[in-house]
This record gives structure tokens, C-alpha cells and sequence, in this order.
């Protein structure tokens, strides 16, 4: 009998593994993040309350290359947002060279684009922000610096993409802000929030960012 | 007997010369290990950790011809600068912030550290050296000059 038992070992591991396998996929999903918000609509004539998950809502910015960019140019799109600007002395040139990372690393991927918005549009025009990308090595639409009115970002940032970002003028260039990177889906949901500042905080977020990719091609 | 004297004495000043020399060392170490953080926390962010800079938007300090103006370098880690400078052949144009909480001894060690990195360098950069380059130092317009 010992070839029998074996052989009733084997099953029961490989029916372990398939249900190891089985589970795999759905632990692998990045989670969607932030609150649920409750919208009533009309089904059938009668009133019901759904859930939805937060999104990004639509927006107004000029880019670098002096055009209106919207939430629809982000269609079909994972990107990745972030908040600095170009006089900060603390940690935006951390941020900037750890999302150049990520630009180099997905450079001509259709799926992923970047957008960092400026919270000092009064210094950071549009001329001021196409030098600065040049400077940076960046070419194409890729990789979006934005500019707009100053309460427009400052509440897409906090509201939207659940970042600090205020004015202080005690703190070093009059802004205090995050250096968080949040990575967004292509229906517009906030996937991850990741430290901009460190090389582990980016190595995850492309980790993510991997994953996320992925998810669309199931 | 007199030789023997002699010869105590030889090896006497060959100790001494040695201890003065590894004192010496020892504070090189210091300063360039004291000098490794400070970089880390006031230059690193833009001039990157290996010295690089960050494509055209901060020079490199790493195979940098701008480290041969040693008087100018230990003046703006202090006073920052601003305006365009060429670093091996590209301009550069981004406001370098002064750090005028940055002591003496602090200038020193980070000035240590750089050339010793990058300046082929394999001496310290003394308090008294920064010091002297400091008062030389064109000051920045309305701004007060620290004591």
C-alpha cells in the first residue's frame, strides 16, 4: 500500500497548493484607499443609496507646455501625483530625483504618466516650469508639471490625493508639504500612498506599480 | 654610553613624530566622518549622496572642476548661491541656499569630507583656513554677517 499512500500524499498537496494558488491573486490587489462615499440615485423609480469609491475628481491645470490638462488626459492612465516646488531647499529635490526613477524606469510606457503640481504658482509659471523639467532631463508628455490657481491645488491635494500641503511662513521656503508620491488606477482611485522622499519608499511604489499594471492585463 | 643616548633620543623623536602624525590622522577621520553626515543632511539632497548632482538642475561635486576654487566652494556652503555657474562646461542655474546656522567647525568637516572624496585631497580643511576664507567672502546684499 505504501505507493497508494503516496499517491493520496501527492492529492492532498496539490489540493493545498491550489487552494494556496486559489487565494493568491486576490491578496496580491493593492487596496483602494480612502472613504466610501454614499451617493442616492433612482433604480426602477425607487430611491437607493450606493456606495462609491473616492476618486479623483475633474480639475483644471496648465502645463508645462502651456496647455489645459484635465482629469480626462489622465484616461486610461495609472499615474503617479506629487506636490513640491521649484525654490524648495528641503525635500522636494529628493522627491525629484526619486520620481525621476520612476519616469526613467517606465519611460515609454503607454499606460503610466506623472503629475507633479507645483503649491507655489506664484513663482512657478509655466516658463519657469518647462525650464525646470528640461533641467531635469524630461521630455514629452509623460511626465506633466502643473500649475493653477494656488486654492485649486492646494484642495485637490488635501481633499483628493490626501496630502498636506499649507502655507507657513516659518517653515524653509514658506510651504510646508508632503513628500508623499500617491499612485492613482485608471478609474481614478487612490491605490497607494508612498514616501517620495526615500530610494525604499519609490523601490515600493514601483513594486505597486507593477502590480497595478497587472491587474489590467488579467 | 653616548651613543646609546644618542640613539634613545632618535627613536624618541621618531615616536613623537608618529604620535603627532596619527593625532593628526585622527582628526582627519573625525572630520571627514563628522563631514559625511553633515553632507548627508545639507547637501546630499541635491547634490546626491555619491556626489553627482541631479542632471542639469544641480552641479556635481564628484569630478567636479569647481572644486579647484576651493576659496569660492567654503563661501557658498556658507552663503548659499544664486545666479548662473558653469560646472565642466554646463551652466547652472538653480538658487543654492545659504546655511548660515552651519558653524566654523561644521565648514571645515564638510569641506573636509569633499575634498577628501573628491578634491584628491588627504589633508584637513582646518577651522583656521574656514575662517580665514570666510571674512574674505563677498557678502551677500542685505543680508547681516554673522559674527
Amino acid at each position: 500500500m505504501p505507493a497508494s499512500t503516496s499517491a493520496n500524499n501527492l492529492l492532498v498537496l496539490l489540493g493545498l497548493l491550489v487552494g494556496v494558488a486559489g487565494c493568491g491573486p486576490s491578496n496580491n490587489r493593492l487596496p483602494v484607499l480612502g472613504e466610501k462615499q454614499a451617493v442616492t440615485k433612482t433604480v426602477n423609480g425607487k430611491e437607493v443609496v450606493d456606495s462609491v469609491d473616492h476618486t479623483i475628481p475633474n480639475f483644471r491645470f496648465v502645463s508645462q507646455y502651456n496647455d489645459t490638462v484635465t482629469a480626462n488626459t489622465l484616461d486610461g492612465k495609472i499615474y503617479v501625483a506629487d506636490f513640491f516646488f521649484v525654490n524648495c531647499p528641503t525635500i522636494c529635490p529628493k522627491m525629484k530625483t526619486q520620481m525621476k526613477r520612476v519616469y526613467d524606469r517606465y519611460k515609454g510606457n503607454p499606460d503610466v504618466m506623472m503629475l507633479s503640481h507645483t503649491i507655489d504658482p506664484e513663482h512657478d509659471s509655466v516658463a519657469v516650469l518647462k525650464e525646470f523639467a528640461e533641467n531635469l532631463g524630461v521630455s514629452g508628455r509623460q511626465w506633466l508639471f502643473v500649475t493653477g490657481l494656488k486654492e485649486d491645488i492646494y484642495e485637490i491635494g488635501q481633499k483628493s490625493y490626501m496630502v498636506t500641503a499649507a502655507e507657513d511662513k516659518t517653515a524653509p521656503g514658506g510651504v510646508v508639504h508632503s513628500g508623499a508620491f500617491i499612485l492613482i488606477d485608471k478609474e481614478k482611485r487612490v491605490r497607494g500612498v508612498y514616501d517620495g522622499t526615500t530610494e525604499e519608499g519609490v523601490n515600493k511604489l514601483m513594486g505597486d506599480i507593477d502590480k497595478l499594471l497587472a491587474e489590467y492585463t488579467q | 654610553m653616548r651613543e646609546t643616548i644618542q640613539i634613545n633620543y632618535v627613536v624618541g623623536l621618531l615616536l613623537l613624530v608618529n604620535a603627532c602624525q596619527s593625532e593628526e590622522e585622527i582628526k582627519r577621520q573625525k572630520y571627514i566622518t563628522e563631514g559625511k553626515q553633515l553632507y548627508k543632511t545639507y547637501c546630499a539632497n541635491c547634490h546626491q549622496a555619491d556626489g553627482t548632482g541631479l542632471a542639469n538642475l544641480y552641479p556635481p561635486l564628484n569630478g567636479s572642476d569647481y572644486l579647484a576654487k576651493k576659496d569660492s566652494v567654503i563661501c557658498l556652503i556658507r552663503s548659499g548661491q544664486q545666479g548662473p555657474i558653469i560646472v565642466n562646461g554646463q551652466t547652472y542655474n538653480r538658487i543654492m541656499p545659504a546655511n548660515p546656522q552651519l558653524s566654523e567647525l561644521e565648514i571645515a568637516e564638510i569641506a573636509t569630507y569633499i575634498y577628501n572624496k573628491w578634491g584628491n585631497e588627504t589633508v584637513t580643511t582646518d577651522i583656521k583656513t574656514v575662517r580665514e576664507q570666510l571674512a574674505q567672502c563677498a557678502k551677500p546684499s542685505g543680508q547681516a554677517v554673522a559674527p
